[in-house]
């Protein structure tokens, strides 16, 4: 059982030239699961390697259990990671890979065996393993490759995009199953992904990336509530939160032709260019103007029925805003008002930062 | 809507939920069904065209011209002297007789038999050396970083390059002076060292193939660098090991050129060297030179057939990455 922190890691690749990540601060709880979440090339698999011992850090430290082990090798840290294509050993069986582990260890044949039955019990794999990984399925490949992760007891358990290469239905399937493993052994979970529903389902703690550095560390809940950055706001929820640029004039945001919205709640008096979020889910749409309450105005874009709801994307001042709705019978060009409650809006600072809510 | 195909074919069209409109699913065979087809228009479809009939023509032709010389070969081989001297294609009348393979094998000045012994011991630690050295060199070649690793590699690349008479003069006085000349450490040296240019190269392609994923995944597995080499690396190179152990043996079999000039007593002259002597002294023995070049090239060739399905596989490996 681990607690990992990492203080100040930067890792430069090409001789300085490409900056992987810039001076990461992060601290995982024992047996808490953390996701990094951000889009490709965002830096988040860097971050694992680091904590693998896969890569060095440039800079900062690492240190598990209040010990430094940048110097160590990922073997001296017991860390297991399962990789994106499970990095199955393709000349061995299913049995032979989860094993591998446990015999350049020199664990007696026995114990093997032992640790071997008990692993692919709780994995539902007992009936494959005389298979070659070639003969699996991909979610079968999955399982042999976390059964081979877990097999040694490790401290910490990293996975780098292990779903991606699943189908839908069988994503959710382990999912799930991914959750219950992690709850039931209580091994501190590093998990890497760039899809954000995956994030929210699973994590304890998201920790949102771009550009090679944390943007934001919270708990799922809070990180839909309370996006820290417009860039934030735009990565979380399917789909993402609706930004429009503004201007701020005397407690009201001046959104051009499609109308001004109230907003007397936003703390400071500052006047300037900002941004105003309201999740499509918040967002109702009529064609009839409403009575009172803020209201932009906009014509419908296109219509997307996904049958549990509506979609409907609208053209605002040349950008589209997407609506969730129940049912509607609006058509392209129509033109229609988009309502939504005070408490629902957002308001980011032209550098990115959340004005308001407090 | 799921419900199971007896019920959906035994309810009336009209009165399923689709109409009749969709095919039941046990109405899906299990294989395609079969053509039929009279035997005439499948005999028209299975005539080539003149174009494809004159390429066809083409390629048999030059296959035949490969396979000519090899049949001369062996039907020399197994008749005696006086039919081979009336040309080996003459069919009527034939004796077959395994007379030259005897005679050659056990040739007064220099007998095939012990010829193709020396050529073994020459060439079974000529390659299983160079197969252990080349992939020793070629795995730090592939994954390590090192200062001078294009250079060196270029230096390898440079022995590839370099004609085999070049070297052997300098070889030869290396050897005199060491005491190694006329003997086989001196020639397997010379072998190993010329061999293990190509060796290295065409492993070093083939281990980049492999996925860099497999040894991280050892790694955090807890091997070390040579478990890793040992239980990852050198189980997934065998089909390139294959066939590099299958072209340096047929090259080290077959080499004339480094024997000649390294090997000067008799009895432990290799068989490309002996087959020269087996022409008489009156007539040319076409007969024995023949059963001796076949029982020589067979090596090689029956090598080649065994280990076949392997080497292919890492051919196709070593070029596609």
């Amino acid at each position: 059982m681990t607690a990992i922190s990492m203080e100040g890691v930067s890792k430069y690749f090409d001789a300085g030239n490409t900056v992987a990540n810039y001076r990461l601060d992060l601290e995982v709880a024992d047996g808490e699961f953390v996701v990094l979440l951000g889009p490709s090339g965002c830096g988040k698999t860097t971050a694992l390697r680091l904590i693998a011992g896969l890569e060095r850090p440039s800079e900062g430290a690492i240190y598990f259990d209040g010990e430094r082990v940048d110097d160590r090798s990922p073997s001296d840290r017991n860390v297991a990671m399962v990789f994106q294509n499970y990095a199955l050993y393709p000349h061995m069986t299913v049995a032979g890979n989860i094993e591998y582990p446990l015999k350049v260890r020199g664990i007696p044949p026995d114990d093997r065996d032992d640790r071997l039955e008990e692993v692919t019990r709780l994995l539902h794999i007992e009936d494959q393993v005389g298979k070659s990984p070639a003969e699996l399925s991909g979610g079968q490949r999955q399982r042999v490759a976390l059964a081979r992760a877990i097999v040694r007891q490790p401290s910490v358990f990293l996975l780098d995009e292990p779903l991606s290469n699943l189908d839908a239905k069988l994503r959710q399937e382990m999912r799930s199953e991914l959750k219950r493993l992690q709850n039931e052994l209580a091994i501190t979970t590093v998990y890497v992904t760039h899809n954000q529903e995956e994030a929210m389902a699973m994590a304890d703690t998201v920790v949102v990336m771009n550009r090679g550095t944390i943007r934001q560390i919270a708990p799922p809940g809070e990180l839909y509530d309370r996006p820290r950055t417009g860039w934030v706001a735009r990565f979380i929820g399917s789909p993402p939160m609706n930004l429009m640029d503004g201007t701020r004039r005397n407690g009201s945001v001046d959104l051009a032709e499609a109308g001004t919205v109230r907003f007397p709640g936003a703390p400071g008096n500052g006047d300037g260019t900002v941004s105003l979020g309201v999740r499509p889910e918040d967002l109702s749409v009529s064609a009839e103007p409403p009575p009172a309450g803020n209201a932009i105005e906009g014509v419908v874009d296109t219509v997307e029925p996904m049958g549990e709801y509506v979609l409907v994307n609208v053209t605002v001042g040349g950008r589209v805003v997407s609506a969730k709705v129940a049912d509607t019978d609006l058509e392209r060009e129509d033109r229609v008002f988009l309502t939504f409650e005070d408490d629902d809006a957002y308001l980011y600072d032209e550098n990115g930062e959340l004005i308001a809510p407090t | 809507m799921t419900r199971d195909t007896r019920t959906s074919t035994e309810t009336a069209p009209e009165q399923r939920t689709d109409a009749g409109r969709y095919l039941p699913a046990d109405a899906i065979p299990e294989t395609a069904p079969s053509r039929e087809t009279e035997w005439r228009t499948r005999l028209t479809e299975a005539v080539p065209t003149l174009p494809r009939l004159l390429k066809y023509v083409l390629a048999i032709g030059v296959a035949l011209l490969w396979i000519v010389p090899f049949l001369g070969l062996f039907m020399a081989s197994v008749r005696p002297l006086s039919e081979i001297l009336q040309g080996w294609w003459n069919v009527e009348r034939m004796t077959f007789t395994l007379e030259n393979y005897r005679q050659a094998w056990s040739y007064s000045t220099a007998p095939m038999g012990r010829a193709l012994l020396n050529t073994f011991v020459v060439t079974v630690p000529s390659v299983l050396v160079v197969l252990l050295l080349g992939a020793m060199a070629a795995y730090p070649f592939a994954r390590f970083e090192f200062p001078l690793k294009t250079a060196l590699f270029f230096l390898i690349l440079l022995v590839m390059a370099a004609p085999p008479e070049l070297v052997a003069m300098g070889n030869y006085n290396t050897l005199r002076n060491i005491g190694l000349f006329d003997s086989y450490m001196g020639l397997v040296l010379v072998h190993v060292g010329w061999g293990l240019g190509w060796v290295v190269l065409f492993l070093r392609n083939y281990l980049l193939g492999i996925p860099e994923e497999l040894e991280e995944a050892a790694r955090i597995d807890g091997a070390s660098r040579y478990q890793i080499f040992r239980t990852i690396i050198l189980p997934l190179s065998a089909p390139a090991l294959v066939s590099v152990a299958v072209i340096q043996f047929t090259w080290v079999w077959n080499a004339f050129f480094f024997p000649l000039v390294f090997m000067r007593s008799p009895d432990l002259y290799l068989a490309p060297q002996v087959l020269p002597l087996m022409r008489g002294r009156l007539q040319v023995q076409w007969g024995l030179v023949a059963a001796g070049s076949v029982m020589t090239l067979a090596v090689p060739v029956i090598l080649f057939m065994l280990l076949e399905r392997y080497y292919k596989r890492g051919m196709v490996a070593a070029v596609t990455d």
